[in-house]
């Protein structure tokens, strides 16, 4: 936060608002209180209408007069309690980020209790407590639901499905929750340089047989070795500690057509999940983890 | 002198009116405006602030051009309900390099000035191009033409040199090197650049030493 104004223009800023606030009051009493408002008319070249009407021969309403009175003493008593004056920072010694520390001292003492049971309980107590769950689910409704759908079902054919039994990252609740903290980063090459666009033909024909019975004698089943296994497996099983997605099932994470492989493996698949450590608190992370852990 | 002879001097003086008025009327600019645009430490640059650079200064532009600022605002307010929402604070140091600001005064859509890092670059570019294909609820209208326009490069060194003139702190080879490094983008490749950065000029540590409580994770 910049701090208040300090040096000359402190001081300019005292300077003009009292200036302005003494000479208001001295307009506003004189034109209530000065002698001469009464005898105004004495004067033969001021304007007359309608007979007697002159300016001055009638005086301006009391109650704009208290409604005045009343708007100075405000300001007076609320530049000496709050900032305002300058480098002044007033008597109640009240700032934003004082007033925001203050929310969250309270937020924090009437949450700590909560948090802390969340963060000790287990994952079943915390999956058997359905006012547990309805919060992490608009938690995960805030947080998740723009890239994984509302329903947690994936979307787009780039955002994978939670609520499925295959986790790219791992399904154990110590790799969901890394996921969650620290964020995932996919990186697929693109492999139509070294694969040329008939290999890249071959491989995805042959990916799409893997966990059949046609898989071993394919003719893609060579550069798939050469090149794939490393990361998703001999078989096609994939890797959690890679990221790399089974694919000898039927789940593919950006989309089964022949088309969305030949994609996938010609120009790479670079998956980011971002990180919500800094966004979301252990208790909130615990009840996401526990949501996306329920059976 | 009382206040209804001055008052019968103004009315009788019609240039001395014209200047009651003006000097009535600026009092308030004086005591609010001139010194923020003065005094140094509303101007000094937040620790992580830097001068956007070809890329960013064009999809910045190019957020003006379409209106984001219509309805997003960049300006995190402090109080809880934002912090936690949308991260920590904005502080007058991370304004420096914006000419002009993008704080915006309603907010239709969420704030946008911690959205950096919040979503993937895939996912922007989906939302950008067709909002409800992500988010069904959504009232925000498409954009799908920032996909298929190449970013202007012919007028990217006239800006960082009249930015220059500002006092910005470009280098030649900054300016030099602008065009090249826009080649070949699409606009909402530049855009989604820019979103991605926004809120990275926020210093933990600044002056106010309250970045604990910003960070927004309790």
């Amino acid at each position: 936060m910049a701090d208040l104004p300090s040096g000359f223009w402190s001081g300019w800023i005292v300077v003009v608002t009292i200036a302005s606030l003494l000479t208001l009051a001295w307009l506003v009493l004189s034109v209530y209180f000065s002698a001469d408002a009464s005898d105004a008319h004495a004067s033969e070249h001021e304007p007359v209408w309608d007979e007697d009407l002159r300016e001055g021969n009638s005086a301006p309403p009391l109650w704009w007069f208290w409604l005045l009175f009343g708007a100075m003493i405000f300001s007076v008593i609320y530049l000496m309690l709050y900032p305002g004056l300058g480098a002044f920072r007033g008597m109640l010694g009240w700032s934003q980020h004082g007033r925001l520390d203050g929310s969250y001292a309270e937020f924090d003492q009437q949450f700590e209790a909560a948090r802390t049971t969340i963060v000790t309980s287990s994952l079943g107590d915390l999956q058997g407590d359905a006012e547990l769950m309805a919060t992490a689910e608009r938690l995960f409704n805030r947080n998740c639901s723009a890239c994984h759908g509302e329903d947690g079902g994936g979307q787009a054919n780039l955002f994978p499905n939670l609520m499925d039994a295959e986790w790219q990252w791992g399904a154990t609740p110590e790799q969901i929750e890394q996921s969650i903290r620290m964020g995932r980063n996919a990186t697929m090459p693109a492999w139509l340089a070294p694969l040329t666009e008939q290999g890249v033909e071959q491989v995805a024909a042959y990916v799409q047989t893997l966990g059949t019975a046609q898989a071993t004698t394919h003719p893609g089943q060579v550069q798939y070795s050469q090149f794939c296994a490393a990361c998703h497996g001999v078989d096609g099983s994939g890797n959690p500690m890679l990221g790399a997605p089974s694919l000898s099932d039927d789940n593919w994470l950006y989309g089964d057509s022949l088309d969305a492989i030949r994609l996938s493996i010609a120009q790479g698949r670079n998956g980011h999940m971002p990180a919500f450590n800094e966004q979301l608190d252990d208790a909130q992370i615990k009840l996401l983890v526990a949501l996306l852990t329920r059976q | 002198m009382s206040g209804m002879s001055l008052h019968k001097k103004l009315e009788e003086n019609a240039g001395l009116l014209i200047f009651g008025i003006l000097f009535v009327s600026a009092i308030g600019g004086l005591v609010q405006v001139l010194p923020a645009i003065l005094q140094d430490s509303l101007n000094t640059a937040s620790a992580n602030a830097r001068v956007y650079n070809a890329v960013e200064l064009t999809g910045r532009d190019i957020y003006i051009r379409e209106g984001c600022s219509v309805c997003h605002s960049q300006q995190v307010r402090p109080l809880i309900a934002e912090v936690e929402r949308y991260g920590p604070y904005s502080q007058a140091g991370e304004f420096v390099y914006d000419r002009p600001f993008l704080w915006g005064s309603k907010r239709t859509g969420p704030d946008l000035h911690r959205i950096g890092g919040k979503y993937s670059d895939d996912w922007h570019r989906i939302h950008l191009i067709d909002p409800r294909s992500v988010v069904p609820r959504s009232i925000m209208p498409g954009y799908p033409w920032l996909a298929e326009r190449d970013v202007k490069t012919s007028d990217i060194q006239a800006k960082l040199r009249a930015l220059q003139l500002l006092g910005h702190p470009y280098e030649q080879a900054d300016i030099d090197a602008a065009p090249g490094q826009l080649e070949g983008m699409k606009e909402i490749d530049a855009l989604i650049v820019y979103l991605q950065m926004l809120g990275s000029f926020h210093a933990e540590d600044s002056a106010d030493g309250h970045s604990e409580n910003q960070s927004g994770a309790h």
